[in-house]
């Protein structure tokens, strides 16, 4: 496991969210309190002044964890972040393409509709699944928010340019370059505040958070974040292994990927 | 730990994925999982195992056989550096995904098929001059498939010959090229010496491209230039931008450009903290002693005494990826500017490298152009700073190419 330089990191982050903030006359961030999406918004106060200068929003499935909203709660006040609230309406079933992907799809489709949002910045990595490692930086959606992956956008250098389709939106990925032990490494740096569900209790913790429903955590005695890159050194499973929605089937993740899921 | 990027170079079907594939399994780099899905991928669809469906994950990559678009892979630790491979597409139709992949690379592996009927091909010298055109300098080139051709020392030696002849032609330094003999399939080559080539007396891959990483980079200007982005506050007085060349304090006396404001810098912000200068590459925030009324997205501040000059037209090398001529605009400093002309002074094949006094443009061929914008703009050449020497082409809202600013 090799630690990126993450001040180099975080300057191409501020770089990218600035310029996500400057381009676009209504953007939001997604934030689902894990600790990516959290860093990423660590680093929006960062690029503006210590504020962040966007809405974050949060789909909400309702089946999240009490620690989650707990944590949801008391950072929203701290940041004094305009938080939208997107509930799903479907009740899940299983989990999966029809939890995962069709409630949160929808639920956010609503969102984007009722708040009017051309861009979307959300916190994916490349090293979490081989179809995010395609990604661009900046990625455009159709009005159906599908994925055009067989013709993205030329993105080169530092110019992120993509035309915006007339009713699609913008996909804006600041932290693509990271690594999960790079971001572990930035929170410990910068003290960035993470839900404690991440660190272990009673020989478990939780190493990728989901919902309540499809989430499972892993056995680990990792109890600060030390111990959790210690413990990232050594392993050999994915860092969603604890996310049923990612083993259904091969191509799952392109599929809810191409639907517009998150 | 430092990550140096490598992209991929090369004609379809030479073995780019399959080197990278080889390369992260030889490493250790790939996880369990994903290793048996690539194995149980491949069976399924009545393949022997391919390596460079590590790669290739969408399932038209991998029922078609190419890879579509450009992906990023696991970083490779190598003594005190780590390589991170780019992928990139080998198809023409598939260029623009290339050229967005290979624009971010350090050091560049073109790959060539040693096969009887594949061997040097369009793409193989297209993909070359494209990355000299993006500015990189550090190449090695692996002549794949050996296997197949019995290891022979002589296939080898012919096609470095040839090579080194185009290679030299569009500008490539000898000091920072290697040629090595590889089969990416059979693992040789690549991380450690093979017994079935004892008459390469070279290193293997991973080792050219250590020793090449680690030679010194050209060095760039060291002018005051930021790149600004706008302002970041309600009031309009915080400005953020990038420093893409030298340094800049507070009490710089500067100019933005295009419109010639001049002030004085009286604060730096960077990631959050109040700061005295800020360095190249840094992304800054910053205050001016005057206010500022004119908009800064797009802008350029530099030291007063020392800012580049306002052009309207310069002179470009341009690669055409479509070749419309209508209503063409460029992207400059992420904003778009009006193209009034464009003046094609010479063609140039890039199979061949060849230059001809024409004005005809070619898809997948490259110009010398004079452009013409509707405005001035503080254009620098690519070699003196890259970032104020570059843009993207588009005509009628499509993509259209890349160019560099020649003077």
């Amino acid at each position: 496991m090799i630690i990126q330089d993450v001040k180099k990191l975080e300057e191409r982050s501020i770089y990218i969210i600035r310029e996500a903030k400057l381009k676009f006359k209504n953007i939001a961030a997604l934030w689902s309190m894990g600790k990516d999406s959290t860093a990423m918004l660590a680093i929006a106060r960062k690029a503006f002044l210590g504020k962040v200068p966007f809405p974050v929003v949060h789909i909400d499935n309702g089946i999240d964890f009490p620690e989650t909203y707990a944590f949801r709660k008391k950072l929203a006040e701290e940041w004094n972040l305009n938080l939208i609230l997107g509930k799903t309406k479907i009740k899940p079933v299983g989990w999966g393409l029809a939890c995962c992907g069709e409630t949160k799809t929808i639920a956010l489709k609503e969102v984007m509709k009722e708040y009017g949002f051309d861009a979307l910045m959300m916190a994916i990595r490349r090293d979490e699944h081989w179809i995010r490692a395609k990604e661009r930086y900046f990625s455009p959606r159709n009005k159906n928010f599908r994925w055009n992956y067989k013709n993205q956008p030329a993105e080169l250098w530092d110019d992120y340019s993509s035309k915006l389709d007339a009713k699609g939106h913008i996909r804006i990925h600041p932290m693509l370059d990271w690594n999960e032990v790079d971001v572990w490494s930035y929170v410990q740096k910068e003290h960035v505040p993470v839900v404690p569900l991440y660190f272990s209790r009673n020989g478990y913790r939780y190493r990728s958070l989901g919902c309540t429903h499809c989430t499972v955590p892993l056995k680990s005695n990792a109890k600060n974040i030390n111990d959790i890159i210690k413990e990232l050194e050594a392993t050999e499973t994915d860092e969603r292994s604890g996310r049923s929605q990612d083993k259904e089937k091969e191509y799952v993740m392109q599929k809810l990927r191409a639907l517009g899921y998150m | 730990m430092l990550v140096k990027k490598i992209t991929l170079l090369g004609h379809k079907d030479h073995g780019k994925s399959t080197l990278i594939g080889n390369m992260l399994i030889l490493t250790d780099r790939v996880n369990p999982a994903k290793l048996k899905e690539a194995e149980r991928t491949s069976k399924q669809l009545g393949k022997r195992f391919e390596p460079g469906f590590i790669l290739d994950s969408f399932h038209e990559e991998r029922e078609g056989g190419l890879t579509i678009d450009t992906t990023r892979t696991e970083k490779i630790p190598h003594k005190d550096l780590a390589f991170e491979f780019i992928d990139v597409p080998g198809h023409e139709e598939l260029i623009k995904n290339m050229i967005s992949g290979a624009s971010q690379a350090d050091i560049a592996v073109l790959i060539i098929s040693a096969k009887a009927e594949e061997g040097i091909r369009d793409q193989t010298k297209r993909h070359l001059f494209i990355a000299r055109m993006l500015g990189i300098r550090k190449l090695v080139v692996a002549v794949n498939k050996m296997d197949l051709v019995d290891y022979k020392k002589e296939k080898f030696e012919e096609i470095k010959r040839e090579m080194t002849k185009f290679i030299e032609k569009i500008g490539f330094s000898k000091d920072t090229i290697y040629f090595v003999p590889v089969s990416a399939y059979m693992k040789d080559n690549l991380i450690i010496k093979s017994k079935n080539m004892k008459w390469y007396s070279g290193r293997p891959l991973i080792d050219l491209l250590y020793i090449n990483a680690k030679k010194e980079e050209i060095k760039k200007g060291k002018e005051l230039r930021v790149i600004l982005q706008g302002f970041i506050d309600q009031t309009k007085t915080v400005i953020a931008g990038k420093v893409v060349s030298g340094n800049m304090k507070i009490g710089d006396r500067v100019r933005i450009l295009p419109s010639g404001f001049e002030s004085r810098i009286s604060k730096i912000v960077v990631k959050g903290a109040n700061v005295k200068r800020a360095k190249t590459g840094t992304s800054v925030a910053f205050e001016l002693k005057d206010p500022i009324r004119s908009e800064t997205r797009g802008s350029v501040m530099a030291d007063k005494a020392n800012a580049p000059k306002l052009r309207k037209v310069v002179k470009a090398l341009i690669f055409v990826t479509h070749p419309a001529r209508t209503n063409m605009k460029i992207k400059f400093n992420n904003i778009d500017i009006d193209c009034n002309s464009l003046k094609v002074l010479k063609s140039i094949d890039t199979r061949t490298g060849e230059r001809k006094n024409s004005n005809r443009v070619n898809k997948l061929d490259a110009v010398e152009a004079e452009v013409e914008l509707d405005r001035k703009l503080p254009f620098e050449s690519y070699d003196k700073t890259p970032e104020l020497g570059r843009f993207l082409l588009y005509s009628n809202n499509k993509f259209a190419g890349i160019g560099i600013i020649m003077k």
